[in-house]
């Protein structure tokens, strides 16, 4: 089964393989019926449809419940446009999207306030105002009655340039455009805006230590997502001729998700497939279509237990996420790799990082108070203490996750107090979780990627044509990933799936994922926790590296061990109060250390 | 002036019905912090059996009691294979694809069987006509029977919740699952009985609204759901007092705009509330931000 799924992959993805699909369909059109030449229209308008939900369920992982008002934006767009205005169907359908597009921007700012459930229940809400606009405004959309008379290519109604455009004409253009779709979006889910919108889905607050801006991350994905709706909508408007709500309503947006689930959400091939069967099925099958509502509700029900990651999973290999033109490139072994560079900190007054009397109170509860520090380059800096001393407080406030009741955080001599956290993983000061927050599904590589997001310039014009720059940027990087897999010593695993890795190499790939944003501070939180001896050797071998760069390095840690022949200065906290600052030697002598980790001798008056 | 009344007492009722479905929603809500989307359809189906059961000469009450003891038992199932699977899965996806899938699938039955007409529903507790005078002005009595039956199961399971062990118990296994298993509690049992609860108020609701409509066919539980939504995320999702408040709220607004402005837009100025409240104060009037660990 493993060998036909890797051979089937193969095949599906080759290029070759690919054109010659698009050329034979374009080649047999002009043979066929104009039934079946409009069968296979409504089929790619379906994959258009289904990719445009992959985009943001799948890929960016917000569930939108309410897609079928972007379609109906697309068709009702295209619909008027032309019935009204006169407009050909080369002009009205690029507007409709653009006008479906645009109507998606909007919703992802309420839309980006709200999560899981509440987001369900949020597109929903815009499905069904959307549903109400068009049954109820009948001047501009006919109402109830719906909008017959848009120039149709299955009527023979539709023209171009007065030339008439049957539907095998119709369809060919059809298939031209949905070729376009694919290859930019097969571009865009490798590029950098991809593996962000990967990261998103997975966890935003890591996300944000990358430096990925979380609403502008959902504001594309939202974007993307209901310009391809509109594609569809417009498409499927000159391709039925009369437009009606209830093709629009919820069970339109139902089946959507329905296609999209089997198909395995965030597979491209895997929603070609599936929107090919749901077109094809209730057409030639008549019980199919009696059945639908009963079909779709076990699907539904069953489809996530039983099969997690729908066709594409059962049929296919998972999806990799780096072109490979950039990979032959990067391993065409011109050179050795690069080496990591040296990173030039401003330290005004030898400080790369300080924190001012950073007060932290979470209602009743100081956190933190009163804490300074001064992180200098190239020294590790230990923060050590007992669990609940601050620590993680410390490291939240610092990276932007908190905003401080009280004090100041200055980084490179910029004050840096309560901005957002992607803000400041962009200028350089990257963070680790206490618990490795990865993509899962991504490779070692690909996860390595992701730290390099906020030095990626490339714009996402090249990114979705694969333009030259973008595969050079992408050659480059790759090869700061090679040296930096090297240094970790993880090379033989590469390009394994995380998920399928002992925690041992996650906690390496996560802490090496740093080195790839050639930070001038990291802040690593007990990035030694639940590693094996020989684990945590490299990993202490990887600071030292860090600190050779001249990097300032924030430890948390408990393992004295492993701090004691690795740090510069320590730094110890209890109930959110600096009690120590000074070297790894005085801290053992030091008295209120000591009772502060062993409990205080009680004087007790006889 | 009378006019005016008439719409206030009409939207105070269905606020009520609405009331009825959030509360239902919030049960499970309260165990699991997950909500059915098919809870519609379980209104439905409780709503077209005991009309079925009736056509074929079944006695009143025992038609009611039959629909409610089937839905009842949908709880347990929706529980044990559409939700309780997919909370193992990391994030919200599976559990409302999986009871919306259900619902779906009930109403695809329910279409099957019954035909996708709408049927006659039987006079079960009251009749239409009958009417009480408040205020002096006549209201249909079956529109004050679902609000005095709203409201006194706020109070009621205000009370439960409050002042007994067994609503301190629900209080903690909703803020912890596995802390709960630990201190000895039925945590698997009172999900699947929070599941059942929620089941059969649907069921009563359902029956109370197709008394007031009169008739039920299968997509009939569709909107009242959405406006159930409505209200529970209005009030606060998981407050009572807070699904009884925005019921009424939606209600009244809704009928209001219905009768000055537009029918058409009744149900539209509902979901564009829901919009609002949602971008603006998603944890609603009457409950407190959820703090996000870290």
């Amino acid at each position: 089964m493993r060998r036909v799924r890797s051979h089937l992959s193969r095949l599906v993805r080759h290029p070759l393989a690919q054109a010659a699909l698009v050329l034979v369909l374009a080649a047999i059109s002009p043979l066929l019926s104009d039934g079946s030449v409009q069968i296979l229209c409504f089929v790619l308008v379906g994959i258009i449809f289904a990719q445009s939900i992959n985009i943001l369920t799948g890929i960016a992982g917000q569930i939108s419940l309410g897609h079928a008002g972007f379609f109906g934006i697309g068709a009702y767009g295209a619909g008027i446009l032309a019935k009204s205005y006169g407009l050909e169907f080369y002009l009205t359908i690029p507007i409709a999207s653009a006008l479906s597009a645009a109507a998606a921007y909007l919703l992802s700012f309420p839309a980006g306030r709200v999560r899981e459930v509440y987001l369900a229940m949020m597109t929903l809400g815009f499905g069904m105002i959307f549903f109400e606009v068009v049954r109820e405004w009948n001047d501009l959309t006919g109402g109830t009655m719906g909008l017959p008379g848009v120039p149709s290519a299955s009527l023979r109604t539709l023209t171009a340039l007065g030339r008439p455009v049957g539907v095998a004409t119709y369809f060919v253009i059809l298939l031209l455009a949905t070729t376009l779709f694919l290859i930019i979006m097969n571009n865009i889910t490798r590029s950098r805006i991809g593996r962000a919108l990967f990261a998103i889905h997975h966890s935003e607050i890591a996300a944000g230590s990358l430096g990925i801006s979380r609403s502008g991350a959902r504001q594309l994905a939202y974007t993307l997502s209901g310009a391809a709706a509109g594609l569809a909508g417009g498409f499927y408007a000159h391709l039925v001729g009369y437009l009606g709500p209830d093709s629009f309503n919820l069970h339109r947006s139902i089946e959507v998700l329905v296609v999209a689930i089997v198909g395995g959400l965030g597979s491209i091939p895997g929603q070609i497939i599936s929107a090919t069967i749901f077109t094809f099925l209730p057409e030639k099958l008549q019980v199919f279509a009696e059945y639908q509502f009963i079909v779709y509700g076990l699907i539904l029900t069953f489809s996530l237990l039983v099969m997690p990651r729908g066709i594409a999973g059962l049929l296919l290999d998972p999806p990799r996420f780096i072109r490979s033109a950039p990979r032959t490139r990067a391993g065409r072994g011109d050179g050795p790799p690069v080496p990591l560079r040296p990173v030039a900190a401003r330290a005004p007054g030898g400080v790369v990082l300080s924190a001012d009397g950073v007060t932290m109170r979470f209602g009743g509860l100081t956190a933190l108070d009163d804490v300074s520090l001064a992180l200098a380059p190239g020294r590790i800096t230990a923060l050590v203490g007992p669990n609940g001393s601050g620590k993680s407080t410390f490291v939240n406030v610092v990276s932007g996750l908190y905003r401080p009741s009280v004090g100041r955080v200055t980084f490179e001599g910029r004050d840096i107090t309560g901005k957002p956290d992607f803000e400041i993983a962009r200028a350089g000061l990257i963070r680790t979780f206490q618990d490795p927050r990865l993509v899962p599904n991504f490779t070692v590589r690909e996860n390595l990627m992701l730290g390099a997001h906020r030095l990626m310039r490339g714009s996402g014009l090249a990114a979705a044509l694969a333009l030259p720059s973008a595969t050079d940027e992408e050659a480059n990087v790759l090869k700061r990933v090679e040296a930096v897999l090297r240094l970790i010593d993880l090379e033989a695993v590469a390009d394994q799936p995380l998920e399928s890795l002992p925690y041992g190499y996650r906690r390496l790939t996560d802490v090496g994922r740093v080195l790839l944003a050639e930070p001038t501070a990291i802040l690593l939180d007990e990035p030694a926790a639940g590693l094996a001896e020989p684990e945590m050797e490299r990993l202490s071998k990887l600071i030292r590296d860090m600190r050779g760069m001249g990097i300032s390095v924030l430890l948390i840690d408990h393992h004295m061990d492993f701090l004691s022949d690795l740090v510069d200065d320590v730094i110890v906290l209890d109930s959110g109060r600096v009690i120590y600052h000074g070297s790894m030697a005085g801290m053992r002598q030091d008295k209120t250390v000591v009772a502060a980790y062993l409990g205080a001798e009680e004087t007790v008056d006889a | 002036m009378d006019f005016l009344f008439s719409l206030l007492i009409a939207g105070v009722s269905v606020g009520s019905a609405y009331a009825l479905v959030a509360i239902g929603l919030n049960m499970t809500f309260w165990t699991t912090r997950t909500l059915n989307f098919g809870q519609g359809s379980l209104m439905m189906l409780c709503a077209m059996l005991t009309a079925f059961f009736a056509s074929q000469g079944v006695w009143l009450a025992l038609a009611a009691v039959s629909g409610l003891a089937v839905v009842g038992l949908l709880g347990i199932f929706i529980e044990r294979f559409a939700v309780r699977p997919a909370l193992k899965t990391e994030g919200s996806m599976g559990w409302m694809v999986a009871t919306l899938g259900f619902g779906t699938l009930l109403q695809g039955i329910a279409a099957k069987y019954f035909g996708s007409q709408a049927v006659a529903f039987p006079e079960v507790v009251f009749s239409a006509s009958d009417t009480v005078t408040i205020f002096g002005q006549p209201a249909a009595l079956q529109y004050l029977v679902i609000f005095v039956l709203a409201v006194g199961l706020v109070a009621l399971l205000e009370l439960f919740l409050g002042k007994t062990i067994w609503g301190q118990v629900i209080r903690a296994v909703s803020f912890d699952q596995e802390l709960g298993r630990v201190q000895g509690m039925p945590v698997g049992a009172i999900i699947l009985l929070s599941f059942v609860a929620s089941s059969v108020l649907a069921g009563v609701a359902g029956m109370l609204i197709a008394q007031i409509g009169g008739t039920v066919d299968p997509a009939f539980g569709f909107d009242l759901v959405l406006l159930g939504f409505v209200s529970a995320v209005l009030g606060g999702m998981g407050s009572s007092v807070g699904a009884l408040v925005g019921g009424i709220v939606v209600g009244v607004l809704s009928k209001l705009v219905g009768g000055y402005i537009s029918t058409a837009a009744e149900h539209g100025i509902a979901f564009a509330l829901l919009m609002v409240m949602l971008a603006v104060r998603p944890q609603g009037l009457f409950a407190r931000p959820e703090a996000v660990k870290v």
